[in-house]
């Protein structure tokens, strides 16, 4: 089969054909799991579980899929969707651990900040920015982990997120600002 | 590779097995269209509504006497808590939200923000509402709906009620007939009584309405005379006539007033002769101002 193909078009040949959307499957169940371990889904058996039923959900919903989108955009929302009802029905919190996603953030807010020689000075270990990140409301989080370590774009946090994109540079800025006063005092200063 | 790595490997054949046991199909096109067109029409429909309210609230503000309140009303206050169209206000809120959010719900309804749909659904809703109101549909609704709840009475009937109260110098009815010299008049109230009105005591405004004729109230005193067992009417001194007319409703205009009726009685133009019994009358120099200003 043509791997080649677009999103797009695999969306429009899995509708006539279904074996086709294996193609979409394996195109994106890396990227997904790790988007679900960014968004604190810890343990691979749920992530696992979360992608099945996301692909399910897409399969069976392929028909509102609006070519307008990306259907990246479309996925990871659905992705989103799932994980969030997940940590609810499992009463679960999110196990966040930030690896080498800690050093974007860093670089993020170090650009951002007025004094950037004290935060090269002040380099944070991880287990601190891990420790801050979870204290962030789950929005501020979901904004911070699609821009920096999905790197998605404004319109499609959007799409993701399903809010206007005035309100997604609204949840990155006050993402920023919780994040840098929830770090250790020297480095939020 | 990792577990997970190796676990994922087979998540495309997992998938495919679930979606063969639970004979997942998707979903067919109409089914979203359908939806989507649903939220659309719900959004709209709310709207609409919100605008029949609105043209229901505006009839109301537009109906009640402002001015007048202090001759209906022991104070402002009160007056307001009896005139303010709240109900028309929650209605027209409720189907406002219920716009915004059918609106919200649509295939793209999250990209508008807040302030894009509720201001884009208050300001459909006002523009359609005025419109409404002025084909003359607020007052058909504030009288059709206004009936039917325990709670609720039209404007047009809650004000009838504060002018039909003989006792504190309030009256409201139909001019049935007038002296040539304008000095009396026969008036019809709402609920049927005839009352012969002294106009001794009207001026040049007051005159011009009764001359006009039609639906009147009339700020004064009833008169407690020794009438005839056989009298079929009571009667009223008049201070002060004022005219009703039924704004934002259909066909309410009044003739044009009789002019020489009017032009006979032009001795009677300067405001400053009502005798005392009149000035006993509250608020007498506010209702005095009212009626040189003309309502």
């Amino acid at each position: 089969m043509p791997t080649e193909m677009t999103d797009e078009e695999i969306v429009r040949r899995t509708l006539l054909d279904k074996e086709t959307f294996v193609l979409l499957i394996e195109r994106y169940e890396a990227k997904l799991g790790r988007y679900l371990e960014r968004l604190g889904v810890g343990i691979p058996e749920d992530r696992e579980d979360i992608l099945q039923n996301a692909f399910i959900k897409a399969y069976k919903n392929l028909n509102s899929f609006d070519p307008t989108l990306a259907f990246s955009s479309w996925m990871y929302r659905i992705v989103h969707n799932e994980a969030m009802s997940f940590f609810r029905s499992k009463h679960a919190r999110p196990q966040i651990i930030l690896n080498e996603e800690s050093e974007i953030l860093i670089t993020e807010l170090q650009d951002d900040s007025a004094d950037a020689s004290l935060l090269a000075e002040e380099r944070l270990s991880r287990k601190e920015l891990t420790r801050a990140f979870v204290t962030l409301p789950q929005s501020y989080r979901d904004a911070l982990t699609l821009r920096f370590f999905e790197d998605r774009s404004y319109a499609e946090m959007s799409d993701i997120l399903q809010v206007p994109v005035g309100t997604v540079s609204t949840l990155l800025y006050r993402a920023k600002r919780a994040l840098r006063s929830a770090l250790p005092k020297t480095f939020s200063s | 590779m990792t577990p997970t790595d190796q676990k994922n490997d087979h998540l495309a054949e997992r998938v495919f097995e679930r979606i063969e046991s639970e004979h997942v199909t998707p979903r067919p096109r109409w089914e979203f269209i359908a939806k989507n067109y649903l939220f659309w029409a719900l959004g709209a429909l709310a709207v609409a509504l919100g605008a029949f309210a609105f043209s229901a609230t505006l009839f109301e503000i537009e109906n009640v006497d402002w001015r007048l309140s202090a001759a209906t009303h022991p104070n402002f206050f009160s007056f307001f808590l009896a005139a303010a169209p709240f109900i028309w206000i929650v209605t027209l809120a409720l189907f406002i939200f219920i716009g915004y959010v059918n609106v919200r719900r649509t295939k793209h309804g999250y990209r508008y923000s807040l302030v894009v749909i509720a201001l884009g659904a208050v300001l459909t809703s006002l523009t359609l509402g005025i419109g409404l109101y002025a084909i003359g549909f607020g007052g058909m609704l504030d009288e059709t709906i206004g009936t039917h709840p325990p709670f609720f009475r039209p404007i047009l009937v809650e004000e009838r009620s504060w002018w039909l109260a003989p006792e504190k110098g309030l009256l409201v009815g139909q001019v049935e007939k007038v002296a040539e010299d304008l000095s009396s008049f026969t008036l019809r109230d709402f609920l049927g009584r005839m009352w012969e009105i002294n106009g001794s005591n009207l001026r040049g405004p007051d005159l011009t309405v009764v001359a006009r004729g039609g639906v009147v109230r009339i700020v004064g005193l009833p008169v407690q005379e020794n009438l005839p067992a056989s009298a079929t009417s009571s009667v009223f001194h008049a201070c002060f006539v004022f005219p009703w007319e039924i704004r934002g409703g259909l066909g309410n205009r009044q003739p044009p007033p009789p002019l020489a009726a009017i032009a006979s009685t032009s001795e009677k133009n300067t405001a400053t002769v009502r005798n005392d019994v009149c000035k006993n009358i509250r608020p007498y120099q506010r209702l005095r101002s009212i009626d040189e200003s003309g309502l």
